[in-house]
């Protein structure tokens, strides 16, 4: 395994909304590394990965997040995009009228300028669309549809993976892409999950159940409750967590078992 | 009396005369004597609160219809461009400044069963075929243009769809307004006229621009009779460029089954005002009006409507878009009138409009008259911005703010050309739009960008 920081997250502070949420989140992750979040309800998972990408509404009001050593709270959410950063949403939106294919097109040479890349042109891009998206088995025709417009929840996830597949981020951040699959649908998100997993890039998986993380198995496991990291370890964490549940993280003895 | 009505009257005093018969040359003088009476309408009548036409009452015009004849076809580059965009095979009449282009136009060739003329040539070979159907859906009368119009009854274009004829080929009807500084301000007073014969199918397009950058008004007036069980597709794309100010009223009367789609695109940058009057006058008759509607720099832009469900068993589908830019004004008025007796009637409306800069504002009111009681009829107006969470979206994958902009605000006015049946009209059309949309706050840096 690299040593490498990819990502710094210290002493964190957030509001959303006005409202504090993020208390003190101090986290590393090392190029290579899947490192999985999870907490109840309410304990400010979706706030870090909106702040990691810099969706408006939330606002960073102590500590800083470094990757490669850059400050990327200073950049706007496109150039954190193009510099590697990539979330995969928990509730995709859907954008009637912009066509799937000509939104990822504009998106993969967005990324390739950014590098100092040509652009593709719409066939080389067509192929390199096809190839990705028999890993991910979806149809043709959903590339000309709207992006997400008509799409299933499964298809919506599917086609976050999709977007990171194409894009190619150092960082992925992918929030409960498991709620709401169905068995097969988790199958072939978690199929695509682990081809991007590579000694280059870093992955946050963030969730509140331990499936998601039978197939694709993280090096760390952090418990997050009340905007604070409470407890970290391997992968035993998440099973304990799945047997016990949040109650125990929130009643006091977990304070002092954090790691 | 203002200067423009002034200058009208004194040109049409020099004006040549034709050899119309009588009942013509009596529509056009009491026309003339109505808009005398009437003036231009003013901001005091209710159809005309949202926009003022003193700009155009304060021109002196110098001319109506053509200027200069051309020495040969090719001598004039806007009328050579104006065909140059065509397919072959299409059906095509041009006009210049009102006036019926024959060397320009393709009308030979034509399929059995259709006619379409210049009515220039019917008033004096034919004038019969429009007796009864010439200035009786748009009636010199009220607060509107129309009289004026008529008063200058001169030329357009005739199209006759007989009984059960089936037209592939979508006609093409090219207005061309020549708006050079030398001898301007100028006038144009197209006029169209269609007979859509029982049962039968046609798609007709509408298409005005102007060259030039001088002062001057289209007033451009269309009566569209649907027989029963006819189709027709009208398209009107207007792209007048500023100071030119671009007046047009539409009236069309549907019989039994009979079915009209309208889509009228707003994208030139001067004066507006557009009215659209659909009759559903028998059982049975179906409309969808839909309309984009761009305003740019300090454009104005009125879109002024009406459905008429005077019988039972009708549909009427509306729905307006209109995106806002710099400090631009739009207007929409949206009428549906349900008659008595007109039972089952089932209507619905909608005007969706997007602001993209703080200055642009947009006035917009359906107006429901309904005195039938068993009715569905809906009505909506929203103004906004773009949708946070969606641009939000684009940003998150590494595209720009400014072309996401654009990408939501294109894919904003594409619902409204998407509902186009003819494909390659359609696509003209988008480029259309986007090419506009193009020039809006922001989007210019997003073409450097990517």
């Amino acid at each position: 395994m690299s040593e490498e920081v990819l990502v710094s997250i210290r002493n964190l502070h957030a509001t959303a909304n006005g409202t504090p949420i993020l208390k003190g989140i101090d986290l590393d992750l090392r190029a290579g590394e899947v490192h999985a979040v999870m907490g109840p309800n309410g304990s400010g998972k979706s706030t870090l990965s909106n702040v990691l990408v810099g969706k408006p509404g939330y606002e960073v009001t102590k500590g800083e997040i470094l990757f490669r050593g850059k400050n990327l709270l200073e950049m706007e959410p496109e150039i954190r995009a193009r510099e590697g950063v990539f979330l995969a949403f928990q509730y995709p939106v859907e954008i009637p009228g912009v066509a799937n294919n000509y939104f990822l097109r504009t998106a993969v040479n967005a990324a390739r300028a950014h590098r100092g890349l040509d652009p593709l042109d719409a066939m080389d891009f067509l192929s390199l669309l096809r190839e990705k998206m028999k890993i991910v088995e979806m149809p043709d025709d959903m590339m000309k549809r709207a992006i997400n417009e008509g799409f299933s929840g499964g298809e919506k996830k599917r086609n976050e993976i999709l977007q990171m597949l194409l894009l190619e981020p150092d960082f992925c951040i992918l929030d409960e892409t498991d709620s709401g699959l169905d068995i097969d649908a988790l199958r072939i998100v978690a199929g695509g999950v682990n081809r991007m997993r590579s000694p280059e890039r870093a992955m946050l998986v963030i969730t509140h159940y331990q499936r998601l993380l039978d197939y694709v198995v993280p090096d760390r496991v952090h418990v997050l409750s009340k905007g604070r990291i409470v407890r970290s370890g391997d992968k035993d964490l998440a099973l304990e967590l799945e047997e016990k549940g949040y109650g125990w993280i929130e009643t006091g003895d977990a304070a002092g078992a954090r790691s | 009396m203002s200067p423009a009505l002034e200058s009208l009257a004194r040109l049409a005093l020099a004006r040549a005369r034709d050899a119309a018969p009588a009942w013509i040359e009596r529509l056009r003088e009491e026309a003339a004597v109505v808009a005398r009476e009437q003036g231009l309408p003013s901001r005091r009548l209710e159809a005309w609160k949202g926009t003022s036409l003193a700009k155009l009452e304060a021109l002196d015009f110098v001319r109506v219809g053509p200027g200069a004849e051309p020495a040969r076809p090719d001598a004039q580059p806007a009328r050579a461009r104006a065909t140059a965009e065509t397919p072959d095979d299409a059906i095509e009449l041009v006009f210049v400044d009102g006036r019926f282009e024959a060397f320009a136009s393709r009308t030979t060739d034509l399929p059995e069963g259709v006619s379409v003329r210049s009515l220039a040539e019917l008033l004096v070979s034919e004038p019969e075929a429009l007796e009864g159907r010439l200035g009786t859906l748009a009636e010199p009368k009220g607060p509107s243009l129309v009289a004026l119009q008529t008063s200058w009854l001169e030329d357009g274009a005739v199209v006759a769809i007989d009984r059960d004829v089936q037209l592939a080929t979508p006609i093409r009807l090219r207005f061309l307004a020549t708006a050079d500084a030398a001898d301007a301000p100028s006038a144009a007073f197209p006029r169209l006229l269609v007979v859509a014969g029982r049962g039968s199918q046609a798609t007709l397009f509408q298409d005005f621009a102007c060259e030039g950058d001088a002062p001057g008004l289209t007033n451009f007036v269309a009566e569209l009779h649907i027989e029963a069980g006819a189709r027709l597709e009208a398209i009107e794309l207007q792209r007048e460029t500023a100071p030119r100010v671009h007046v047009t009223q539409t009236h069309a009367r549907l019989e039994r089954d009979a079915r009209l789609d309208s889509t009228v695109l707003s994208l030139g940058t001067g004066l507006v005002r557009s009215e659209l009057s659909v009759a559903l006058a028998e059982p049975g008759a179906e409309t969808r009006m839909a309309g984009f509607f761009l305003g740019r720099e300090d454009g104005h832009v009125d879109h002024y409507t009406t459905v008429d469900h005077a019988a039972p068993h009708c549909t009427s589908v509306e729905e307006y878009r209109g995106v806002l830019d710099d400090h631009s004004k739009g207007v929409f008025r949206g009428r549906v009138i349900v008659r008595p007796g007109a039972q089952k009637t089932d209507a619905k409306q909608s005007n969706p409009n997007l602001l993209l800069s703080d200055r642009a504002t947009i006035d917009t009111k359906p107006q429901l008259e309904i005195y039938a009681d068993d009715v569905k009829a809906s009505h909506g107006s929203t103004i906004g911005q773009l949708d946070a969470e969606a641009l939000f979206f684009l940003r998150a994958r590494g595209i720009d703010e400014a072309r996401a902009r654009l990408m939501l605000t294109r894919a904003f006015a594409h619902s409204v050309v998407d509902g186009v049946g003819e494909a390659a009209i359609r696509e003209e059309l988008r480029e259309r739009v986007d090419a506009a949309l193009a020039t809006t706050h922001g989007a210019l840096d997003a073409e450097e960008s990517v």
